[in-house]
């Protein structure tokens, strides 16, 4: 696989920031999380990082080395989560559940599937034309979708910011499984939060990353929506991805994974988190990984043996 | 006394293969001639790192603490990810690999045995001048294998002459990547960096994060020096202080063809940026422009032909 990534987490104008992000890669798989923990409720961050957590983990259990089910994969970690929040309250004695919204992707074998609960996004642009993408599960698209109010009018509608289906909830979560979508070079695949969306419009985005490489438009982006965020401003997430080589640029930013070892996974948790994740990642090898990258290299050897 | 790993033994069977000697200790391994059960020679390289002394006496590895079996298990991480990209690579200017395998605690790679010598070898034999179509032949061919080299993400940060095999047919083989260092994934190297004065580019020394291909370039550079000086440019940590070396243009005037020296020169640019910037660069540099004798001739050709098509 290559592929150019970005990805980062802003606090904007907020005194926390409960928005989590993560994303890992095996060798011929791919997953990218974002979870916006829900302000107003108990332990948002706590129940963001839960899942995203979560998602990490049971990816680089299942992806072995591939997800037999991408779908069915992403179905399960929700519902999964969804009772690990509840759980944690338990086990805490907590009022209430902490809730999150969750958008994760999965990418093998040259196709992508997505899923989602709440209000975070997926974008999917081929050359600037959005091919795919989640329908928020919240109050105003449900307006949005009768008829009732116009697009131009969610941005100020004082119900913009509630939502009918979360993890962590009192009933159980709706989630939106996409289609399996295939993936051609140069395709961006976006993942964020309100706090982005609502102030970058899709279209803007779709211009940020046709027109420059994705490790230069996806700051810029950033800064950008959090200067519009102003004072009043929500965190903001974004993960961004150029599928294929970098078009754009000749730099060296291409992620290419296909020399990493079956089995090993490479992993960007948001910065709260990585440090004491890193040492995780020097431990020595295991046995069982000394023969496993063996037997592999002995069947690239044969491969290549002319 | 200074403790070292020791070799294994000649006539030591190792799996299928019979070790006949050593021919060549690095810092993070050991190369041997042996044969294979066919009587074929082979090349067999050892993963022993010296910095960790594992083996006193034996065959099999032992590190002697808690600590450097951890160091040693890392390490091991790279000489996998040499042999993985290797193995992918089957070109006939990059040594190829044969084979994997574990035993005796540590893990050995089995590489084509080539017949010949070294390009520093050449270099120290040579009695008189080497000529400019022996200098751009070894080099474009040598600048075929490094190509593919980088296509899979690979720097080989080693390039020296003693690193440069010369088949008896002439053609080159770029040798020993155990320097290599993948930079296709977020994580840097952590082990100690290695590097061969003269050659090693300043990036290798002191900006680890800047490594890339002109990386290499510089080291190819430093080679082609070295081809005409018989000996290395002076060492990149030093220049930066106090650069006395002195362009290839200046010291070999007429002897050379200037497209060559520039070149050579280019290569050797301390900032990285003012180097190629990939092989593919350099190569089109050094083709790009043939003896200009024969270049003025043929456009003299034209003119004369298309003046007497004006008059007729």
């Amino acid at each position: 696989m290559r592929f150019t990534i970005f990805q980062e987490s802003r606090k904007g104008s907020r005194r926390i920031n409960q928005d989590r992000i993560a994303y890992t890669y095996g060798r011929d798989t791919l997953l990218m999380v974002v979870a916006d923990g829900m302000g107003g409720h108990a332990g948002g961050e706590i129940a963001a990082q839960i899942c995203v957590r979560l998602f990490v983990e049971r990816f680089q259990q299942e992806a072995k080395p591939i997800l037999r089910n991408p779908l069915k994969f992403l179905q399960d970690t929700m519902l999964r989560a969804h009772a690990a929040l509840g759980s944690y309250a338990n086990q805490f004695s907590m009022l209430e559940t902490p809730r999150t919204t969750c958008v994760a992707v999965v990418v093998q074998a040259g196709f992508a599937h997505w899923a989602h609960v709440g209000d975070s996004r997926f974008y999917l642009f081929r050359q600037g034309t959005l091919i795919g993408s989640t329908k928020d599960h919240s109050k105003v698209q449900y307006l949005v979708d009768q008829g009732i109010i116009g697009a131009h009018d969610v941005a100020q509608h004082p119900d913009r910011n509630k939502i009918f289906s979360c993890l962590g909830g009192l009933v159980d979560p709706v989630i939106d499984l996409s289609k399996r979508t295939p993936l051609r070079n140069g395709d961006v695949m976006v993942l964020c939060t309100d706090g982005l969306w609502s102030v970058l419009p899709q279209h803007e985005i779709a211009h940020w990353l046709t027109s420059q490489p994705v490790l230069k438009a996806a700051p810029a982006m950033m800064r950008e929506a959090e200067k519009r965020g102003g004072p009043d401003g929500d965190n903001l997430s974004l993960i961004c991805v150029r599928w294929g080589p970098e078009t754009l640029t000749d730099e060296p930013s291409t992620t290419i994974t296909e020399t990493m070892g079956l089995g090993e996974f490479e992993t960007q948790i948001d910065r709260t988190i990585t440090l004491t994740d890193r040492k995780g990642q020097q431990r020595d090898l295991t046995d069982d990984e000394i023969e496993r990258a063996i037997s592999e290299i002995q069947s690239t050897i044969q491969k290549y043996r002319k | 006394m200074p403790v070292t790993n020791q070799a294994l033994p000649g006539g030591y069977q190792l799996l299928n293969y019979r070790i006949d000697r050593q021919i060549s200790r690095g810092g993070f391994s050991i190369v041997y001639r042996a044969f294979d059960d066919t009587g074929s020679p082979v090349a067999i390289k050892e993963y022993l790192p010296s910095s960790l002394v594992l083996r006193t006496e034996g065959d099999v590895v032992r590190a002697s603490s808690a600590e450097n079996l951890t160091s040693f298990r890392y390490g091991m991480k790279c000489f996998f990810e040499e042999g993985r990209a290797l193995a992918k690579i089957n070109h006939p200017n990059v040594v190829r690999v044969l084979n994997f395998f574990r035993a005796n605690e540590t893990v050995y790679m089995v590489m084509r045995y080539e017949r010949g010598r070294t390009l520093q070898q050449q270099i120290q034999m040579r009695q008189d001048q080497m000529s400019e179509r022996f200098v751009r032949h070894v080099f474009m061919h040598l600048l075929n294998g490094l190509r593919e080299v980088h296509t899979h993400k690979l720097l080989h940060l080693d390039i020296k002459p003693a690193n440069i095999y010369l088949r008896t047919d002439g053609s080159p083989v770029l040798l020993d990547f155990g320097a290599a260092r993948q930079t296709l994934t977020n994580t840097r190297p952590k082990l100690a960096p290695m590097y061969t004065p003269g050659f090693a580019a300043p990036e290798q020394y002191r900006d680890p994060d800047r490594l890339g291909p002109w990386t290499d370039v510089y080291g190819v550079g430093a080679s082609m020096f070295a081809c005409l000086a018989a000996f290395a440019p002076q060492a990149a940590d030093a220049r930066v202080q106090e650069d006395h070396l002195v362009s290839a243009k200046k010291i070999w005037a007429g002897q050379y063809s200037d497209n060559l020296l520039e070149v050579v020169d280019w290569c050797l640019r301390l900032d990285p940026l003012e180097r190629p910037q990939s092989v593919f660069a350099l190569q089109k540099a050094i083709r790009d422009i043939p003896p200009k004798k024969r270049k003025l001739s043929i456009l003299g050709n034209i003119k004369r032909v298309l003046f007497s098509e004006i008059r007729a």
